[in-house]
């Protein structure tokens, strides 16, 4: 194909604007599907994909639009849609020289929309405005091409979509022709490739996804990672139109699926250029960045006999997931576990949920801790990921911890609240720009920590579900932090210990105490359950020892009652962790995320 | 050998607003048939054996009329009783006529159990009970004339909004009547009682508590010995048929809703009149020797006497550390060992559950 007649785009949108669907509308009206074949989200069917022998999500689709007798190449590639992969969305759209930015007709522009679109921005993509959903009896085309002229869009420019009823697909099929440009790679220069997405499959390996930018690869040849110089020999080439085709070469401008019996996903970097062994690139595509996990917890099996069955479990998920980490962690009171990192937060909850649900492990999830970074006395500088890897406060000399730049978007009646939180959560405003009249979008730096605790929840209450948000690591700051400690009957708690600015320990403190008094049930003696930093305690609440536990009345000699419900607190019971001498509820260890004021 | 039985006689007048027993509003039309239905009962089971104890328990049985009452007395007399028989009676001070105590006399019966269960008019509206204090003085006085030496008094307490002066008062009008027994009970909010279902809440545990301790206190100034986590006796006065229970021996249960304990079995009948008439049991639960052990575990260690171990060792081949580790237990002073006894130290008594569980949880 020759690269004029190439176009590389992709979809970008706030979660739940109909990506999706407006990729299957495109895909149907390409003739890539019919109708027939068309599964609703055909991007996204986990089903079709395993009956093509690809896994998951290698969505990079190659469709054929014939125009005034002209044949096109049009290259679809998929984008995660979450700011914990923010990374792997720099990448996709690195892919292409086209995005469409897709809004919903009825929500209107928000904070993924933006945050997407300077991504794309950055990219230095051509965008297509597409006002899709234009269909629901809710649509508010006026308002949001307003809103989309206010963010730097023509009004001319605009699509109106409706991936519902097809409305619009052929105009915006056109406009991709029309206005986004072809590739300008050159096809005699040494290969440069771009991974832009990897995942593991059992007979193949590695698969990447890549995006040739200059030169040609074909099966057979070896290949060289720039950033990490392993070499490998291409096996397959293959494209998904979307069912999976052989192919002998990729050139410049060209998009597809490479495998090379690579062996671990961790071999492979998204970002990463390949090359060819003989007559390499003299450099690398720019942008590579490795990916560096954020958020860290401990996750223990609430039954201590399958640790084994956790690690295979974990294994088994950074197979396709080359961001996880982990690496074994004992806990006094959980005993084996694994201290694993994360993107974010999103993708730890999608972790865990896909241990219990897919391996059938139950989890106790400690509290989520954010990398610190200590400087000592000595001068070292230690990495804090964890708690327990807090140094002694009397080595320590600074502490420092990571911020984000957090932008917020929000209907402008809840600019107030907001603020508040933002104060509320250690945050430096920075600007505020309205959108519209009705709409804005705040600026704050706020410490990573704080969003992990529980901003999330917090900033969906106090604007009732009308605000998004969205935010980008801008590097460490220095702040006075110190570990707190949990003691149940005067022993530390490890699994408790969080790390908090100094400022907000003591209500910090309080909180937790009070929520685990609530939690822990009454003991045969009293259990003081006390916050603490070094030997200092901040907050204490006591569990009172139990005064009544009887059973009294003999109903006409039926002493069966008594046994099944001696039984029934037996039972109970095994659903505690014996923390010294105290039992403890598993809730506990989630109390600590706990935000109730 | 079975020498203890019970016998369920299930109709009230009024039905108790904590009471989640098995009862029934009292109709005449029922009575006849379900004594016809119990008669067969015993006839189909009993044995023959010379019973120590017999316990007529309710509902309320002395709510039977005078000739029904009577009828259910002449059933009862196929039972071959001992000569120290220890013959009970449970009812309350409406029913209870100075006639119907002359006829309780006359089969037998030498120990009384009214339910007093609060003086106070407040809680007995709540409890849905009535109770006149001077006709139970005079039910007392009269029994006691013709012979029936024993009495005991049922009280409630941990009523809600009750406080400790409430409790004295209670205390002070039972102490008054001189019984023999007194049986105090923890008001038990269940589910399925008019109280559970009004969503009554308990009563804190810390007053709960204290109240326990000053009926203790109190019951111990008057030289009640304090026998088992709920009774206090005179000494000699403990309560046998509830002794039959708590050493885990065998008993017969006969009517409506009862459990039998016969030949290693627990039997437990329907709490559905129709189907009692058809002669169904509800439960039957074989006994595996853990289970036999359990019981006698959680029974023997509501008795402040505690467990017995050399019994326990020939009754079961091996010493109870054969089955349980309560060596920390002991260590850490929940258990105590008293000669060859082995029990729950009085102060702890009232967290007896909890001390139970750890118990079972050490099985070997």
């Amino acid at each position: 194909m020759k690269q004029e007649n190439i176009r590389n785009f992709c979809i970008i949108a706030h979660i739940d604007h109909g990506k999706s669907t407006l990729a299957d509308r495109i895909l149907e009206r390409t003739g890539a599907i019919d109708k027939r074949e068309l599964k609703d989200q055909m991007l996204d069917s986990m089903d079709l994909e395993r009956e093509r022998g690809i896994t998951i999500k290698l969505n990079a689709v190659q469709l054929s639009y014939t125009r005034d007798g002209e044949t096109y190449q049009l290259n679809l590639i998929d984008t995660p849609g979450h700011v914990d992969f923010s990374y792997e969305v720099s990448r996709s759209l690195a892919a292409c020289e086209g995005a469409l930015l897709v809004v919903d007709a009825a929500q209107g522009v928000e904070a993924q929309t933006l945050a997407n679109l300077y991504l794309a921005l950055d990219n230095h993509l051509t965008i297509i405005p597409v006002i899709n959903k234009i269909d629901l009896p809710s649509a508010d085309i006026e308002k949001v091409s307003t809103e989309l002229e206010n963010i730097g869009f023509d009004r001319n420019d605009i699509i109106k979509t409706s991936a519902k009823t097809g409305e619009g697909i052929s105009e915006l099929l056109d406009r991709i022709i029309d206005v986004i440009p072809s590739p300008k790679g050159d096809q005699n220069k040494p290969l440069k490739a771009l991974i832009f997405d990897s995942l593991f499959d059992s007979y193949r390996g590695v698969i990447t996804s890549i995006r040739v930018v200059d030169g040609v690869v074909k099966v057979g040849d070896i290949i060289k990672m720039m950033e990490t110089n392993a070499t490998y020999d291409v096996v397959g080439l293959s494209i998904n139109t979307p069912k999976e085709e052989e192919i002998k070469e990729l050139s410049a401008g060209e998009v597809g699926y490479l495998y090379a019996s690579i062996k671990s996903i961790q071999d492979v970097h998204v970002g990463d250029t390949i090359t060819l062994e003989e007559n390499p690139a003299k450099e690398a595509l720019h942008g590579y960045k490795p990916m560096k996990p954020t958020v860290y917890c401990g996750m223990y099996p609430i039954e201590a006999n399958k640790f084994e069955d956790l690690r295979d479990a974990l294994n088994k998920l950074k197979l396709n997931d080359a961001a996880l980490t982990f690496e074994p962690e004992t806990s006094k009171a959980l005993g084996f576990g694994f201290r694993c990192g994360f993107l974010g937060l999103l993708h730890m909850e999608i972790v865990e949920e896909r241990i219990e649900r897919e391996f059938g492990i139950n989890l106790i999830a400690t509290s989520p801790s954010v990398v610190y970074e200590v400087l000592l006395n000595n001068g070292d500088k230690v990495i804090v990921d964890s708690p327990s890897k807090m140094p002694k406060r009397e080595f320590v000399s600074k502490t420092f911890e990571p911020y984000v730049k957090c932008s917020i978007f929000t209907p402008k009646d809840y600019i107030g609240s907001l603020m508040e939180l933002c104060q509320d959560k250690r945050g430096t405003f920075i600007n505020m720009e309205y959108l519209d009249t009705e709409r804005v979008t705040i600026h704050y730096e706020l410490p990573l920590s704080e969003i992990v605790y529980d901003f999330f929840d917090r900033l969906k209450s106090c604007t009732k579900g009308y605000a998004s948000f969205d935010y980008e690591l801008i590097g460490y700051k220095q702040s006075d932090l110190v570990k707190m400690d949990i003691l149940l009957n005067g022993e530390v708690v490890d699994a408790l210990s969080v790390i908090v600015h100094k400022d907000f320990a003591y209500s910090r403190g309080k909180i937790v105490c009070e929520k685990l008094k609530e939690i822990i049930p009454r003991q045969l003696f009293e259990v003081p359950i006390q916050a603490a930093i070094g030997m200092h305690v901040i907050a204490r609440e006591t569990v009172k020892a139990l005064r009544k536990d009887v059973l009294a009345k003999c109903y006409g000699g039926d002493v069966t009652r008594k046994k099944k419900l001696l039984e029934k607190q037996k039972e109970g019971k095994k659903r505690m962790k014996q923390i010294g001498s105290v039992e403890v509820p598993q809730e506990a260890f989630l109390s600590i995320l706990s935000t109730k004021e | 050998m079975i020498k203890s039985c019970y016998v369920h006689i299930p109709f009230c007048k009024k039905i108790c607003s904590y009471c989640d027993f098995c009862k029934l509003i009292y109709h005449k039309k029922f009575i006849n048939s379900y004594l016809d239905a119990l008669e067969k009962e015993i006839d189909s089971k009993y044995q023959g054996e010379v019973l120590d104890t017999l316990y007529i328990g309710g509902g309320t049985p002395t709510c039977l009329s005078y000739e029904e009452l009577e009828r259910l007395l002449k059933i009862l007399s196929k039972l071959k009783l001992s000569k120290d028989i220890e013959y009970t009676i449970e009812g309350n001070v409406d029913s209870i006529t100075i006639e119907k105590l002359e006829l309780l006399k006359t089969y037998g019966i030498n120990r009384l159990s009214i339910g007093v269960e609060t003086t106070n008019l407040r809680f007995l509206q709540l409890l849905n009970r009535t109770l006149d204090q001077e006709k139970c003085r005079t039910l007392v006085d009269y029994a006691r004339s013709i012979g029936i030496h024993n009495i005991n008094f049922d009280l409630i307490y941990a009523i809600p909004g009750e406080n400790i002066d409430d409790l004295e008062k209670d205390l002070d009008f039972i102490l008054s009547l001189f019984p023999e027994h007194i049986s105090t009970y923890s008001l038990i909010i269940e589910e399925n009682t008019i109280l559970g279902i009004k969503d009554t809440k308990n009563i804190s545990e810390e007053l709960d508590y204290e109240m326990y301790l000053s009926i203790c206190k109190r019951l111990k100034e008057n030289g009640y010995i304090h026998y088992e986590i709920s009774n206090f006796s005179k000494p000699g006065y403990e309560s046998k048929h509830n002794l039959c229970y708590w050493k885990n021996g065998e008993y017969y249960g006969f009517g409506l809703g009862s459990s039998s304990y016969i030949h290693k079995k627990r039997i437990t009948n329907t709490r559905s009149i129709t189907r009692y008439k058809e002669g169904i049991v509800l439960a039957e639960e074989e006994l595996s020797l853990d289970d036999e052990i359990e019981y006698e575990v959680i029974l023997g260690l509501r008795l402040l006497k505690g467990i017995d171990l050399r019994l326990f060792e020939e009754k079961y081949h091996h010493s109870l550390s054969y089955y349980y580790d309560v060596d920390q237990l002991i260590e850490e002073g929940y258990l105590q060992l008293n000669n060859h006894y082995l029990s729950i130290p009085e102060d702890k008594i009232y967290v007896s559950n909890e001390i139970l569980v750890k118990i079972l949880q050490n099985r070997k």
